[in-house]
């Protein structure tokens, strides 16, 4: 198989190249104590990555044409909502945020059942909720308008 | 090592202990019986709910869904010819034929005996051979270590994908990660940007639950989210056949030890294990009736015993050597570090007690499989029919919550996007994941006993080649590589 070829079909080798001479270049740049210094490990890895993706890039190998016909604007779009629900929590709250993100990805994931969406988005945060924030005693985010604080404290105690 | 496993014994047979188990357990079969749900992402995405338990409990609820969800894989593999899990791919090859003849009910309890029967040996083989892989261990110095950790890397990359660079890439890269963080021999930020929340390294964790969490999500929304085929087939009983259980005896003992001695070698996990297990069984048993591939309930007995031994298996270079043997295992180190537990040789003489309650927890497991695989099968069943619209988007709410636990930090929420992206985009192109799981666990080994190898030696690589053991891992890796080479360049050599 021809390189150009290869290079189109496996980009991401060429991307590992570039990124490890850049990590080759900073890491030379580390202070020098001598050959063992803190550059030497992630110089050696780099180099092994260059090694290793220019070699996948001249060998035949069909691994890359197994791939299915990825519908990559579904995946882009959930991805976005899960951006969208982590950079927005510390406004929201972890409470919030995720009663706003089921309904919205339920119903994108093809959840048509309006009890369904509601019932899952909101029985589901608030056990969430207690467990972690009541049993295991983790700071979740409040948001900027705490409303977890609304809801009653369970008398419970440590677990073992 | 008797009082040991009497300590251990004694330990799992807590009330609390043992609902852990079971809940695990049933998690695991749970989200096993689910196609596409695999244990990898069950285990990663529950791990939070360990950090509060103690490292024992926390294991056993991990091994509990690791365990369960092994064997559930093959309950979609026997009904609708889709495993649940990678591992149980070559249970397909009989199961669903078995299936499609009215005779599902006695498809799912072969492979839960089988299951049964590889798991119990592999945890046997497990409780005998890892004092003394450990033992021998404890001898290493530096280049012993460093040459195991390169091993380790090698025998992954090789094991876990179709391409041998591809897998390298992959391992490095985790490598390069975990290069991240201030050095621990000199205190020097590394790749730090000024990010206090860096400066102890990118959270393995959090990539973990990305790499596969939110890859494995992004993946299903790409390829569609099919809900799948109604399953409606009745299962009578519980018991499998007298005849049934004489038939699959021998074959799922021997599938058993294969299966163990498979998933030790890091990387190879239950499904190499039961693809291997399943055709060693086809050359074994001659003039099968009905055939191989027909609805044999000795080929299910293979693949599952082989795959379920592979869980076991993989836990003697975890536990005794700190390489995962698998990914899940790879997931389980990381749990056991979060609570300050470092696996490998010295931890058969600093927590001996935990260590023999992890393979003893382990046996109970697979009783708790065996007990709810056979009197659960009918309801297992229609778990296949749980829709996949409405687990993702939740998987993705414990995902997030999963790394916010962590530290109570939101950075790691974003490492964890990070991971996931690159995870995706690693699949899309065919790279494997387990082997950069696999060298964000092996780069700090590598790294320290590297450097402090070169700075006994005043950088001579001598150190390498006088040490007989490091010298055979050395000489391992290399044939590993150039294994591939040598039959790329001289088929007919190799043929």
């Amino acid at each position: 198989m021809n390189i150009s070829k290869k290079l189109a079909t496996n980009p991401l080798a060429v991307v590992f190249i570039l990124v490890s001479v850049v990590v080759i270049y900073a890491a030379s740049q580390f202070p020098d104590s001598g050959e063992v210094g803190p550059g030497f490990f992630p110089i050696v890895t780099a180099v092994g990555i260059i090694l290793f993706a220019a070699t996948d890039l001249f060998i035949a190998d069909n691994s890359e044409f197994e791939i299915s016909d990825p519908d990559l604007k579904a995946a882009g779009l959930v991805f976005v909502f899960v951006v969208a629900y982590v950079g927005l929590m510390p406004i929201t709250g972890f409470l919030v945020g995720t009663m706003l993100f089921l309904p919205l990805t339920l119903y994108y994931s093809g959840v048509r059942s309006t009890p369904t969406i509601v019932a899952v988005s909101i029985v589901f945060p608030i056990i969430l909720f207690y467990v972690f924030s009541q049993l295991f005693l983790i700071n979740l985010p409040e948001g900027i308008i705490p409303f977890s604080r609304l809801l009653p404290r369970l008398p419970l105690v440590m677990m073992p | 090592m008797i009082g040991n496993i009497a300590a251990g014994l004694a330990n799992v047979l807590t009330p609390f202990t043992l609902v852990l188990m079971v809940f695990g357990v049933l998690l695991g079969i749970l989200m096993g019986s689910i196609p596409g749900m695999t244990a990898t992402m069950t285990v990663a995405i529950l791990l939070s709910f360990t950090f509060t338990l103690d490292p024992a409990n926390g294991m056993m609820l991990l091994l509990g869904i690791y365990g369960g969800a092994v064997y559930a894989g093959s309950i979609p593999a026997i009904l609708i010819r889709t495993p649940g899990t990678p591992s149980a791919a070559a249970t397909i090859f009989d199961g669903y034929p078995l299936s499609q003849a009215g005779e599902a009910g006695r498809a799912i309890k072969t492979s839960t005996v089988a299951s049964f029967v590889g798991g119990v040996l592999s945890v046997i083989g497990l409780l005998f051979f890892s004092p003394i892989i450990s033992d021998i261990a404890l001898r290493f110095q530096s280049p012993e270590f460093f040459a195991l950790a390169l091993f380790g890397l090698t025998i992954i990359a090789s094991v876990s994908g179709e391409s041998l660079p591809k897998g390298m890439v992959s391992g490095l890269l985790g490598m390069l990660i975990a290069t991240v963080g201030i050095d621990p021999l000199t205190g020097f930020q590394r790749f730090t940007f000024g990010v206090p929340e860096l400066f102890t390294g990118v959270e393995f964790i959090a990539v973990m639950i990305g790499l596969f969490g939110i890859a494995e999500g992004l993946q299903a929304y790409a390829d569609g989210l099919d809900d799948g085929e109604e399953m409606n087939q009745e299962i009578k009983g519980v018991l499998p056949s007298l005849s049934d259980l004489k038939s699959i005896g021998p074959v799922s003992f021997a599938s058993g030890v294969v299966g163990t001695c498979i998933g030790s070698i890091p990387g190879a996990g239950g499904d190499i294990a039961a693809f291997i297990t399943y055709n060693e069984a086809t050359r074994w048993i001659q003039n099968a009736t009905p055939d191989f591939g027909d609805g044999n309930v000795r080929g299910i007995a293979a693949a599952e015993s082989g795959n379920n031994a592979s869980t076991g298996g993989a836990l003697i270079p975890t536990l005794t050597l700190g390489i995962p043997g698998d990914s899940v295992s790879a997931i389980l180190i990381g749990a056991l570090m979060v609570q300050n537990v470092q696996p490998g040789p010295s931890l058969y003489q600093d927590e001996p007690v935990l260590l023999y309650t992890i393979i003893m927890g382990f046996l109970v497991i697979y009783v708790f499989i065996l007990l709810f695989g056979l009197l659960g099968a009918q309801y297992w069943a229609r778990l296949i029919n749980i829709k996949k619209s409405l687990l993702w988007p939740v998987i993705f709410v414990l995902c997030v919550i999963g790394v916010i636990a962590l530290r109570s930090n939101l950075f790691d929420a974003w490492v964890m996007l990070g991971a996931g992206v690159l995870g995706y985009a690693l699949r899309l192109r065919s790279y494997p994941l387990a082997p950069m799981v696999l060298g964000l666990i092996l780069a700090p080994i590598a790294e320290e006993n590297l450097r402090r190898s070169l700075s006994l030696s005043g950088g001579s690589l001598d150190i390498f080649y006088t040490s007989p053991i490091a010298l055979a891992f050395i000489v391992l890796s290399v044939a590993v590589i150039a294994l591939p080479v040598i039959r790329n360049v001289y088929p007919t050599l190799t043929d």
